[in-house]
């Protein structure tokens, strides 16, 4: 090894960006599988860089909103208050109160199908 | 909600977590409309609770309920309908030349080290560690990353000499380091609830590279043991992106990280099969079997009917999972009570702790310790795989140096009782 103040060569210890993300799971895997990286799906950059936003509504008067809790500790309660909130201040608003089935991980298509199929928009939560 | 299903969303997420939320969309290519209520929501009051909706988003200081109607309702900008996910710059093989103690100091305070002194990997030394493998330097092994939704990062099997050489290993152990390398998988993923790891050594390789699985074999006295625990830390600091609250997110941490319980199976003095042959692999095979939990209890002591009792006062968050590490003598004790497979051990414990939860293979046996106390280790660990070890070793076998380096053995006395007193 140098001494006395010289200047060494050494390796970067980081690895390389790979353009590769884990996203989200099948419906049926084990809540805890989301930190197994055998099971992680692997979106690529390419992939997610479609991923598009919905277009907005106009108004939410008169429309369905549902408020999915996603499992976290307080979240029911939370999305509960979210909801006599806008009982109060936005009666014309109907909301539904959906509950996840499996956990704050795992995907839900039954749900989000039910979303699209009655309803106009969600508020999800509460993350962490 | 938003792309597969045309749904406006409003996602809600505390503030603690605003950062973290904020840059997992972004490199998802994704602007969401966040809304933050004050940390935390969980175990406080209704009308705490009450309060955080009435009241405003600590980060925006803009009321939490009008920004969810925001959310929903105001048109979408040109850029939340053109996103763009932003690559990040390859790195360089080598970094800029400095002195030694300028280059620890870099080492130290970009993060790449988990606090203790590290080996310099200088190009010397990472050619060295590579002579511990026939793989080609440049081939990528893997990718890792502690959180489960940004971009993993590959590495090639020279990035993980560099972790390696960090971490005080030799050649020796480089195939094992390897193993981990390849298994993509970190030892300290992030998560609130700060997750350990453990990692078993199976096989041959154990008694070459003079791994401890007897005595003290989780305790920092032996060389082999240590550097290769530290080894996976360090590569999922480095390869697995590791940035403390960025994307690393453990509340209060665990020291076990700093080694992840790295030990060896004592097969030649357990009564159970080797535990990689239990999980397929031949008893030749050389293996690292990985685990991750949260706890870790000592001082367990007697028949199968206290692991019931224990197992019943420290049921898992997720229905339970449970590694035993056992002493010989507990294993030698067990096998007389009528458990030579310690499956129908398992199927035992899993069935009277609760019939529903059909899943022995959730209740694992390791076996390590000195025989100086029948007793055994609780931990609420989980199994994941074993990963073998032996595509890593070099034809021509183990690279071991001249002399290699070796702690000093347990000292027993020849009757093996040396005064202990039980």
């Amino acid at each position: 090894m140098k001494k006395n103040g010289e200047k060494i060569t050494v390796l970067d210890p980081i690895g390389q960006p790979s353009g590769v993300f884990g996203s989200r799971l099948d419906p049926d895997s084990m809540p805890w599988a989301i930190h197994d990286p055998a099971n992680q799906p692997r979106d690529t950059a390419e992939k997610l860089s479609h991923l598009k936003m919905a277009p907005r509504l106009d108004s939410l008067e008169g429309k369905t909103v549902y408020l999915v809790n996603t499992g976290f500790a307080g979240g029911a309660e939370f999305m509960a208050e979210v909801q006599d909130w806008f009982t109060r201040n936005k009666p014309s608003v109907k909301t539904e109160l959906r509950h996840k089935k499996t956990s704050m991980f795992t995907d839900e298509p039954e749900l989000w199908a039910e979303i699209k199929k009655n309803g106009d928009a969600a508020v999800i939560g509460v993350g962490g | 909600m938003e792309n597969d299903y045309g749904v406006p969303t409003a996602p809600i997420v505390t503030s603690r977590f605003a950062d973290y939320v904020q840059r997992d969309g972004r490199s998802h290519g994704m602007h969401l409309r966040w809304s933050f209520p004050p940390y935390p929501v969980g175990f406080v009051s209704k009308e705490t609770l009450h309060g955080y909706v009435q009241g405003n988003d600590p980060i925006s200081s803009a009321p939490l309920m009008e920004e969810v109607l925001f959310a929903l309702t105001q048109p979408l900008t040109d850029a939340e309908k053109n996103p763009k996910i932003v690559k990040r710059p390859n790195r360089p093989r080598l970094l800029e030349p400095a002195t030694e103690e300028n280059l620890h100091r870099l080492f130290l305070e970009n993060g790449w080290t988990d606090g203790l002194p590290i080996i310099l990997p200088t190009e010397e030394r990472v050619a060295e560690m590579l002579t511990g493998t026939d793989h080609d330097p440049q081939e990528v092994i893997g990718m890792m990353s502690v959180t489960t939704h940004e971009e993993r990062l590959q590495y090639t099997v020279e990035r993980v000499a560099v972790n390696a050489v960090m971490a005080g290993a030799r050649p020796e152990h480089f195939p094992v380091i390897l193993a981990l390398g390849a298994s993509g998988r970190p030892s300290l993923p992030s998560s609130t609830t700060s997750f350990a790891s453990m990692m078993v050594v199976n096989g041959p390789i154990r008694n070459e590279i003079g791994m401890n699985s007897g005595l003290g074999a989780l305790s920092p006295v032996n060389y082999a043991n240590s550097v290769i625990g530290r080894a996976w830390t360090l590569m999922s600091i480095n390869l697995g992106d590791m940035r403390p609250g960025a994307t690393f997110t453990a509340s209060t941490g665990t020291t076990i990280n700093y080694n992840n319980m790295c030990f060896a199976e004592n097969e030649e003095n357990s009564a159970w099969e080797p535990f990689h042959v239990r999980k397929g692999f031949k008893r030749d095979e050389s293996t690292v079997s990985l685990f991750r939990g949260w706890n870790v209890l000592t001082m367990g002591l007697g028949p199968a009917t206290r692991m019931l009792e224990v197992m019943k006062s420290i049921g898992g968050p997720f229905g339970g999972a449970f590694t035993f590490i056992c002493d010989p003598l507990v294993a030698k004790s067990l096998k007389n009570e009528g458990y030579a497979d310690p499956m129908k051990l398992s199927e035992w414990l899993v069935n009277e702790l609760n019939p529903r939860f059909k899943r022995p293979e959730m209740v694992n046996f390791i076996v390590a310790g000195g025989e100086m106390n029948p007793m055994w280790v609780t931990t609420d660990f989980s199994y994941f795989q074993s990963v073998s070890i032996d595509p890593w070793i070099p034809k021509a076998g183990i690279k071991k140096d001249a002399k290699p380096l070796r702690m000093p053995e347990p000292v027993l006395c020849k009757d093996g009782s040396c005064g202990i007193s039980h």
